[in-house]
């Protein structure tokens, strides 16, 4: 009875118009959302090093070949580099000063033995757990990143010795030993990978390993930092190429390409991201502003029905209830679409060489939920104000 | 539940000099059960007491108690509670829905506070003969037939006290006398009370006192 005295006779014009803007927006939030999330995930955990993150080094050109133009970094570049707003973090990527060479140190694996070039980085740019990423004297084995690219090469000859390849999984199992020698002494360490890069070409170790061979087996002077790793802020990419071209700084393509990739697509859907938070917003202002408008074309009924004894309580759960459903049906169809958007937008970016996570990120959903309780506390509010003011 | 009125004076009536028997500007109780007949000529505030009573206006000067409670300090939880059910009132203007059928104006009361089935309101109209309009929205009904509907619609609920402010005003004598039996009826089944106000016109009922505005 009391739909029929209140919503009777009344013009639903502006109130579809309203849901048709918040379903809308709902599906673009919900959808914008997600993807933001998952193409900034793209990269993370494929690489041992964080997504972001580049290294980086000066261009080699004809005047440096001649020594006319300096290839190493100073401390104040690197300083100022660090200060830029676009910029997470910058650290030099430290190198060996003495004679290290990597061989393979197990009875299930073919002798494999070369002189290699190590490196350490910071901890904060490795996606490892800190407790497997130290090493200090007398520890059983130093724990390395190998590239890729060594793991191909070890395969490819075991393949030519005939014996079967080894997976990631395989290779973290074998044994392997460091020899780190100067002119007049010679030490072995035990070493295991425990993860591997594409976008490093040396071995990286831990730091304290690279500071043990150093102090003990260089006979030269400190050695120049010649690479830096830099972090750069989510979808700021583009800032971050910018000054590298600036400073003459060059990384490696696939690196910039995925960074560029992602900061592109981000940008694209913080947009729309933007845009959704708009329509929800200003939909939710016009269903607010219906219910009003509602209450106020019953403003008779309701101070009568006031008179004649209903609690006011009761209207306002009414109209509450009421606005809440009609939110309720619209978050339902905008997650429906958000689905059906799902299926093909997955299909688009696979086809397209894009392979993101299709798990449903528990964020968009959060911001359904943020978004149907603003919804709700104002419906509410709008109620009893609307209410009470013909008590 | 018994009314107290002290010192009561309605902004719109404190320019009009009142007389030491009147309700405003001095102190007056309605003791519960009583029936009372406020008679008085028009813009002596007759629907000014009906809705001060029931907490409805608030611009007065002097201070109104139910029992021992001033009523300015009420919640709204307790003018729920009273008008669903201390005091029923059928109003000036009738306070009906226009767009419902008498069926649904009667209900819409009813179930709130549930005495009677959909059958003893059809009896009740019956009784008042429109019964065929049970049906009809109230928007339609002549004014006789509507103040009709909205005396039912005051009965339909448990009440310590009625406040009836000109409610046959537009019903001839017979109608009137029957809807009079029927309110007497109820008040004594409940023990209860009312205050009728008119203009003038006692309608030869059987009424405790005469109180003047």
């Amino acid at each position: 009875m009391l739909k029929k005295l209140f919503f009777k006779n009344q013009d639903k014009k502006q109130l579809i118009i309203a849901m048709i803007g918040a379903f809308m927006g709902i599906t673009f939030l919900v959808t914008s959302i997600h993807y933001l999330i998952k193409v900034n995930e793209f990269g993370e955990g494929a690489d041992i090093l964080g997504p972001n993150t580049i290294i980086v080094q000066k261009k080699v050109s004809n005047s440096s070949s001649l020594n006319l133009t300096k290839t190493d970094f100073s401390e104040s570049e690197i300083q100022k580099m660090k200060n830029e707003p676009f910029i997470e973090d910058v650290q030099p990527v430290i190198s060996n000063n003495f004679d290290v060479s990597f061989e393979t140190a197990d009875p299930m694996v073919p002798r494999f033995r070369t002189d290699v070039f190590i490196q350490t980085i910071d901890p904060e740019f490795l996606d490892v757990k800190s407790d497997k990423w130290h090493w200090k004297e007398g520890d059983e084995f130093v724990p390395i990143v190998l590239p890729r690219d060594f793991l191909v090469m070890l395969n490819t000859f075991m393949s030519a010795q005939g014996i079967p390849q080894v997976s990631d999984d395989l290779a973290k199992d074998v044994k392997f030993k460091f020899t780190l020698k100067n002119d007049t002494d010679k030490e072995w360490a035990d070493a295991r990978i425990i993860g591997f890069t594409n976008e490093v070409a040396s071995i990286l170790v831990p730091e304290s390993f690279m500071k043990y061979g150093n102090d003990k087996y260089s006979t030269e002077k400190e050695k120049k930092i010649t690479q830096i790793m830099i972090a750069g802020k989510e979808s700021e990419f583009g800032r971050v190429e910018e000054m590298l071209n600036e400073r003459g700084l060059e990384s490696k393509n696939s690196q910039m390409v995925v960074g560029r990739l992602k900061s592109m697509v981000g940008t694209l859907f913080l947009v729309v991201l933007g845009i959704s938070v708009i329509a929800v917003f200003v939909s939710g202002l016009v269903l607010i502003q219906y219910m009003q408008l509602l209450i106020s074309r019953n403003a008779y009924e309701v101070r009568t029905l006031l008179r004649i004894g209903y609690p006011p309580k009761m209207l306002i759960n009414y109209f509450f209830m009421y606005f809440v459903k009609i939110f309720g049906i619209i978050a339902a169809s905008g997650i429906a679409v958000f689905f059906v958007f799902k299926f093909f937008l997955d299909e688009m970016f696979e086809s397209g060489g894009l392979y993101i996570d299709t798990t449903l990120s528990y964020q968009s959903i959060v911001s359904l939920i943020f978004a149907y309780f603003i919804f709700s506390f104002a419906s509410l509010r709008n109620a009893r104000k609307g209410i009470f003011k013909d008590y | 539940m018994n009314i107290r009125f002290e010192q009561v004076m309605p902004f719109p009536l404190s320019s009009i000099k009142h007389g030491e028997e009147s309700i405003w500007g001095n102190k007056v109780r309605f003791d519960s059960g009583e029936k009372v007949i406020i008679n008085a000529r028009s813009g002596k505030g007759k629907s000014t007491f009906t809705m001060t009573t029931l907490g409805l206006r608030h611009d007065y000067s002097g201070n109104v108690f139910y029992n021992d409670n001033d009523i300015r300090n009420m919640s709204y939880e307790d003018w729920t509670d009273i008008r669903q059910t201390k005091i029923s009132a059928v109003f000036q203007d009738l306070q009906l829905f226009p767009k419902l059928t008498v069926r649904e104006n009667l209900n819409l009361k009813n179930n709130l506070s549930p005495i009677y089935n959909e059958e003893e309101l059809r009896s009740l109209l019956n009784e008042l003969g429109i019964a065929d309009k049970w049906d009809q929205e109230c928007g339609i009904l002549s004014m006789g037939q509507q103040q009709r509907v909205a005396i039912i619609r005051a009965l339909a609920q448990p009440f310590e006290w009625i406040l009836l402010d000109e409610p046959f005003s537009h019903l001839d004598e017979e109608n009137t006398q029957k809807c009079l039996e029927m309110i007497h009826q109820r008040c004594d089944e409940q023990k209860a009370g009312f205050i009728l106000t008119t203009l003038g016109d006692d309608h030869g009922t059987d009424y405790d006192r005469e109180q003047k505005l």
